[in-house]
Protein backbone atom coordinates (compact mmCIF):
# COMPACT_ATOMS: atom_id res chain seq x y z
CA UNK A 1 0.00 0.00 0.00
CA UNK A 2 2.81 2.34 1.02
CA UNK A 3 4.78 1.57 -2.14
CA UNK A 4 1.79 2.32 -4.32
CA UNK A 5 1.28 5.66 -2.61
CA UNK A 6 4.95 6.53 -3.09
CA UNK A 7 4.71 5.65 -6.75
CA UNK A 8 1.71 7.91 -7.19
CA UNK A 9 3.58 10.77 -5.49
CA UNK A 10 6.61 10.22 -7.71
CA UNK A 11 4.47 10.11 -10.81
CA UNK A 12 2.67 13.28 -9.81
CA UNK A 13 5.96 15.00 -9.10
CA UNK A 14 7.34 13.98 -12.47
CA UNK A 15 4.22 15.27 -14.14
CA UNK A 16 4.54 18.64 -12.41
CA UNK A 17 8.25 18.88 -13.26
CA UNK A 18 7.49 18.05 -16.84
CA UNK A 19 4.83 20.75 -16.96
CA UNK A 20 7.17 23.30 -15.44
CA UNK A 21 9.91 22.42 -17.89
CA UNK A 22 7.53 22.66 -20.81
CA UNK A 23 6.24 26.06 -19.70
CA UNK A 24 9.77 27.40 -19.16
CA UNK A 25 10.82 26.37 -22.64
CA UNK A 26 7.74 27.99 -24.08
CA UNK A 27 8.51 31.34 -22.40
CA UNK A 28 12.06 31.30 -23.77
CA UNK A 29 10.89 30.65 -27.27
CA UNK A 30 8.32 33.46 -27.49
CA UNK A 31 9.44 36.89 -28.82
CA UNK A 32 9.67 39.61 -26.21
CA UNK A 33 7.65 42.21 -28.03
CA UNK A 34 8.04 44.94 -25.40
CA UNK A 35 11.81 44.78 -25.69
CA UNK A 36 11.68 45.46 -29.44
CA UNK A 37 9.05 48.16 -29.03
CA UNK A 38 11.29 50.00 -26.56
CA UNK A 39 14.29 49.64 -28.90
CA UNK A 40 12.25 51.13 -31.77
CA UNK A 41 11.06 53.96 -29.55
CA UNK A 42 14.66 54.73 -28.57
CA UNK A 43 15.77 54.80 -32.22
CA UNK A 44 12.87 57.10 -33.12
CA UNK A 45 13.70 59.53 -30.29
CA UNK A 46 17.38 59.63 -31.33
CA UNK A 47 16.34 60.30 -34.95
CA UNK A 48 14.04 63.13 -33.87
CA UNK A 49 16.76 64.74 -31.75
CA UNK A 50 19.32 64.52 -34.55
CA UNK A 51 16.92 65.92 -37.14
CA UNK A 52 16.05 68.78 -34.78
CA UNK A 53 19.73 69.56 -34.32
CA UNK A 54 20.33 69.33 -38.08
CA UNK A 55 17.31 71.56 -38.73
CA UNK A 56 18.94 74.39 -36.78
CA UNK A 57 22.10 74.03 -38.85
CA UNK A 58 20.14 73.93 -42.11
CA UNK A 59 18.14 77.03 -41.09
CA UNK A 60 21.34 78.98 -40.34
CA UNK A 61 22.84 77.96 -43.68
CA UNK A 62 19.65 78.95 -45.50
CA UNK A 63 19.62 82.34 -43.78
CA UNK A 64 23.26 82.97 -44.75
CA UNK A 65 22.54 81.87 -48.30
CA UNK A 66 19.43 83.99 -48.79
CA UNK A 67 21.24 87.06 -47.41
CA UNK A 68 24.08 86.48 -49.87
CA UNK A 69 21.75 86.01 -52.83
CA UNK A 70 19.95 89.30 -52.12
CA UNK A 71 23.04 91.44 -52.82
CA UNK A 72 23.66 92.77 -56.32
CA UNK A 73 26.92 92.20 -58.16
CA UNK A 74 28.30 94.85 -60.49
CA UNK A 75 29.94 92.70 -63.17
CA UNK A 76 30.69 95.68 -65.42
CA UNK A 77 32.75 97.22 -62.65
CA UNK A 78 34.58 93.93 -62.04
CA UNK A 79 35.50 93.57 -65.72
CA UNK A 80 36.49 97.23 -65.95
CA UNK A 81 38.56 96.97 -62.75
CA UNK A 82 40.45 93.95 -64.08
CA UNK A 83 42.11 96.14 -66.73
CA UNK A 84 41.93 99.78 -65.63
CA UNK A 85 42.28 99.91 -61.87
CA UNK A 86 46.10 99.64 -61.86
CA UNK A 87 46.68 102.83 -63.88
CA UNK A 88 44.02 104.76 -61.97
CA UNK A 89 45.41 103.61 -58.63
CA UNK A 90 48.96 104.56 -59.65
CA UNK A 91 47.78 108.04 -60.65
CA UNK A 92 45.76 108.60 -57.48
CA UNK A 93 48.37 107.30 -55.07
CA UNK A 94 50.89 109.79 -56.43
CA UNK A 95 48.58 112.82 -56.63
CA UNK A 96 46.79 112.26 -53.31
CA UNK A 97 49.80 111.32 -51.22
CA UNK A 98 49.69 113.13 -47.83
CA UNK A 99 53.38 114.16 -48.18
CA UNK A 100 52.30 116.61 -50.91
CA UNK A 101 50.26 118.59 -48.37
CA UNK A 102 52.68 119.01 -45.50
CA UNK A 103 52.18 122.78 -45.20
CA UNK A 104 48.37 122.68 -44.91
CA UNK A 105 47.27 120.56 -41.91
CA UNK A 106 43.61 120.41 -42.95
CA UNK A 107 44.40 119.18 -46.43
CA UNK A 108 46.97 116.81 -45.03
CA UNK A 109 44.34 115.12 -42.87
CA UNK A 110 41.95 114.86 -45.83
CA UNK A 111 44.73 113.45 -48.02
CA UNK A 112 45.58 110.95 -45.28
CA UNK A 113 42.04 109.56 -45.13
CA UNK A 114 41.70 109.65 -48.95
CA UNK A 115 44.97 107.80 -49.36
CA UNK A 116 43.79 105.08 -46.96
CA UNK A 117 40.54 104.70 -48.92
CA UNK A 118 42.46 104.59 -52.21
CA UNK A 119 44.72 101.81 -50.91
CA UNK A 120 41.72 99.90 -49.57
CA UNK A 121 39.87 100.07 -52.91
CA UNK A 122 42.81 99.73 -55.25
CA UNK A 123 41.05 97.05 -57.35
CA UNK A 124 37.72 98.83 -57.61
CA UNK A 125 37.53 101.33 -60.48
CA UNK A 126 34.09 102.66 -59.52
CA UNK A 127 35.22 103.52 -56.00
CA UNK A 128 38.52 104.95 -57.26
CA UNK A 129 36.65 107.28 -59.63
CA UNK A 130 34.49 108.49 -56.74
CA UNK A 131 37.65 109.12 -54.70
CA UNK A 132 39.16 110.98 -57.66
CA UNK A 133 36.17 113.33 -57.71
CA UNK A 134 36.47 113.78 -53.96
CA UNK A 135 40.15 114.61 -54.33
CA UNK A 136 39.36 117.16 -57.06
CA UNK A 137 36.81 118.91 -54.84
CA UNK A 138 38.51 118.74 -51.48
CA UNK A 139 42.18 118.96 -52.39
CA UNK A 140 41.88 121.03 -55.59
CA UNK A 141 43.98 118.59 -57.56
CA UNK A 142 44.00 118.89 -61.34
CA UNK A 143 44.07 115.48 -62.96
CA UNK B 1 10.90 65.08 -42.85
CA UNK B 2 9.17 65.04 -46.26
CA UNK B 3 9.06 68.83 -46.40
CA UNK B 4 12.82 68.92 -45.73
CA UNK B 5 13.48 66.54 -48.61
CA UNK B 6 11.19 68.53 -50.87
CA UNK B 7 12.92 71.79 -49.87
CA UNK B 8 16.33 70.21 -50.59
CA UNK B 9 15.19 69.23 -54.09
CA UNK B 10 13.75 72.69 -54.79
CA UNK B 11 16.95 74.32 -53.45
CA UNK B 12 19.09 72.14 -55.70
CA UNK B 13 17.22 73.30 -58.80
CA UNK B 14 17.24 76.92 -57.63
CA UNK B 15 21.01 76.78 -57.03
CA UNK B 16 21.60 75.39 -60.50
CA UNK B 17 19.56 78.18 -61.99
CA UNK B 18 21.42 80.82 -59.93
CA UNK B 19 24.79 79.36 -60.94
CA UNK B 20 23.89 79.51 -64.62
CA UNK B 21 22.51 83.02 -64.20
CA UNK B 22 25.76 84.20 -62.60
CA UNK B 23 27.92 82.68 -65.34
CA UNK B 24 25.66 84.18 -68.01
CA UNK B 25 25.70 87.67 -66.42
CA UNK B 26 29.49 87.59 -66.12
CA UNK B 27 29.95 86.52 -69.73
CA UNK B 28 27.47 89.11 -71.01
CA UNK B 29 29.25 91.91 -69.12
CA UNK B 30 32.64 90.71 -70.35
CA UNK B 31 31.41 90.51 -73.93
CA UNK B 32 29.78 93.96 -73.83
CA UNK B 33 32.92 95.52 -72.31
CA UNK B 34 35.08 93.90 -74.97
CA UNK B 35 32.79 95.02 -77.80
CA UNK B 36 32.60 98.58 -76.41
CA UNK B 37 36.40 98.67 -76.15
CA UNK B 38 36.40 99.09 -72.37
CA UNK B 39 38.19 95.80 -71.82
CA UNK B 40 41.16 94.97 -74.07
CA UNK B 41 40.76 91.25 -73.41
CA UNK B 42 37.72 89.03 -73.62
CA UNK B 43 37.05 87.18 -70.40
CA UNK B 44 34.90 84.08 -70.27
CA UNK B 45 33.64 82.34 -67.16
CA UNK B 46 32.80 78.65 -67.02
CA UNK B 47 32.39 75.85 -64.54
CA UNK B 48 35.36 73.57 -64.00
CA UNK B 49 36.15 70.51 -61.92
CA UNK B 50 37.72 72.46 -59.06
CA UNK B 51 40.11 71.33 -56.35
CA UNK B 52 38.71 68.77 -53.93
CA UNK B 53 40.95 69.88 -51.04
CA UNK B 54 39.36 73.36 -51.10
CA UNK B 55 35.94 72.08 -50.00
CA UNK B 56 33.76 74.01 -47.55
CA UNK B 57 30.28 73.72 -46.04
CA UNK B 58 28.49 74.92 -49.20
CA UNK B 59 30.60 73.01 -51.73
CA UNK B 60 28.82 71.03 -54.42
CA UNK B 61 29.57 67.36 -55.00
CA UNK B 62 30.98 67.93 -58.46
CA UNK B 63 32.26 70.82 -60.59
CA UNK B 64 33.23 73.23 -57.84
CA UNK B 65 35.60 75.40 -59.85
CA UNK B 66 34.81 78.88 -61.21
CA UNK B 67 37.19 79.30 -64.13
CA UNK B 68 37.84 82.56 -65.94
CA UNK B 69 39.61 82.30 -69.24
CA UNK B 70 41.24 85.39 -70.74
CA UNK B 71 41.36 85.39 -74.53
CA UNK B 72 44.45 87.45 -75.17
CA UNK B 73 46.04 85.42 -77.93
CA UNK B 74 49.25 85.32 -75.95
CA UNK B 75 50.53 83.68 -72.79
CA UNK B 76 49.56 85.76 -69.76
CA UNK B 77 52.20 86.58 -67.18
CA UNK B 78 51.77 85.54 -63.58
CA UNK B 79 51.22 89.16 -62.50
CA UNK B 80 48.40 89.61 -65.01
CA UNK B 81 46.69 86.40 -63.86
CA UNK B 82 47.11 87.31 -60.21
CA UNK B 83 45.73 90.80 -60.77
CA UNK B 84 42.53 89.53 -62.42
CA UNK B 85 42.21 87.06 -59.54
CA UNK B 86 42.70 89.81 -56.98
CA UNK B 87 39.97 91.95 -58.53
CA UNK B 88 37.53 89.03 -58.22
CA UNK B 89 38.64 88.11 -54.71
CA UNK B 90 38.49 91.70 -53.43
CA UNK B 91 34.81 91.87 -54.36
CA UNK B 92 33.39 90.36 -51.18
CA UNK B 93 29.82 90.25 -52.55
CA UNK B 94 30.90 88.16 -55.53
CA UNK B 95 33.05 85.82 -53.42
CA UNK B 96 30.18 85.33 -50.98
CA UNK B 97 27.82 84.55 -53.85
CA UNK B 98 30.29 82.08 -55.37
CA UNK B 99 30.64 80.31 -52.04
CA UNK B 100 26.93 79.94 -51.32
CA UNK B 101 26.32 78.66 -54.83
CA UNK B 102 28.71 75.77 -54.23
CA UNK B 103 31.97 76.93 -55.80
CA UNK B 104 35.15 76.55 -53.78
CA UNK B 105 37.93 77.23 -56.31
CA UNK B 106 38.68 80.27 -58.46
CA UNK B 107 40.82 79.57 -61.51
CA UNK B 108 42.28 82.09 -63.93
CA UNK B 109 43.72 80.87 -67.22
CA UNK B 110 44.92 82.35 -70.46
CA UNK B 111 43.94 80.86 -73.82
CA UNK B 112 47.53 79.95 -74.60
CA UNK B 113 49.99 78.02 -72.50
CA UNK B 114 49.43 75.54 -69.72
CA UNK B 115 49.87 78.04 -66.94
CA UNK B 116 47.06 79.19 -64.64
CA UNK B 117 46.42 80.33 -61.09
CA UNK B 118 43.90 79.08 -58.58
CA UNK B 119 42.69 80.25 -55.18
CA UNK B 120 40.75 78.75 -52.33
CA UNK B 121 37.60 80.89 -52.00
CA UNK B 122 36.96 80.23 -48.31
CA UNK B 123 40.23 82.03 -47.47
CA UNK B 124 38.73 85.31 -48.63
CA UNK B 125 35.50 85.44 -46.64
CA UNK B 126 34.86 84.49 -43.02
CA UNK B 127 32.35 81.64 -43.05
CA UNK B 128 30.30 81.30 -39.84
CA UNK B 129 30.29 78.00 -37.99
CA UNK B 130 26.77 76.65 -38.53
CA UNK B 131 27.23 73.86 -35.97
CA UNK B 132 27.62 76.25 -33.06
CA UNK B 133 24.78 76.40 -30.55
CA UNK B 134 24.49 80.16 -30.47
CA UNK B 135 21.34 82.19 -30.99
CA UNK B 136 22.35 84.51 -33.79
Amino acid sequence: MKTLMNDTIILDSLKVVNNVLLNTTETNQTINWWFWVSILQFIFIVYLLLSKKNELKVNRKQKFKSESLKQNIDFDNIINSSFHSISLYDELKVKCHPDRFTTDKGKNAIAESLFQEITKNKTNVKKLLELKEEAKNKLNINF
Amino acid sequence: MFSNTWNAIVDWFRDRSERNKLIRSFNESARDSFVAGIAPTLLKAKISKGESSYRHQFSNWLNTGFRIQAFTGRELSKDELVYIGKVILNDSVLVRRLIVLGWDTLEIHGDKGQYGCRWQLKDYIPLPNFNENTNE
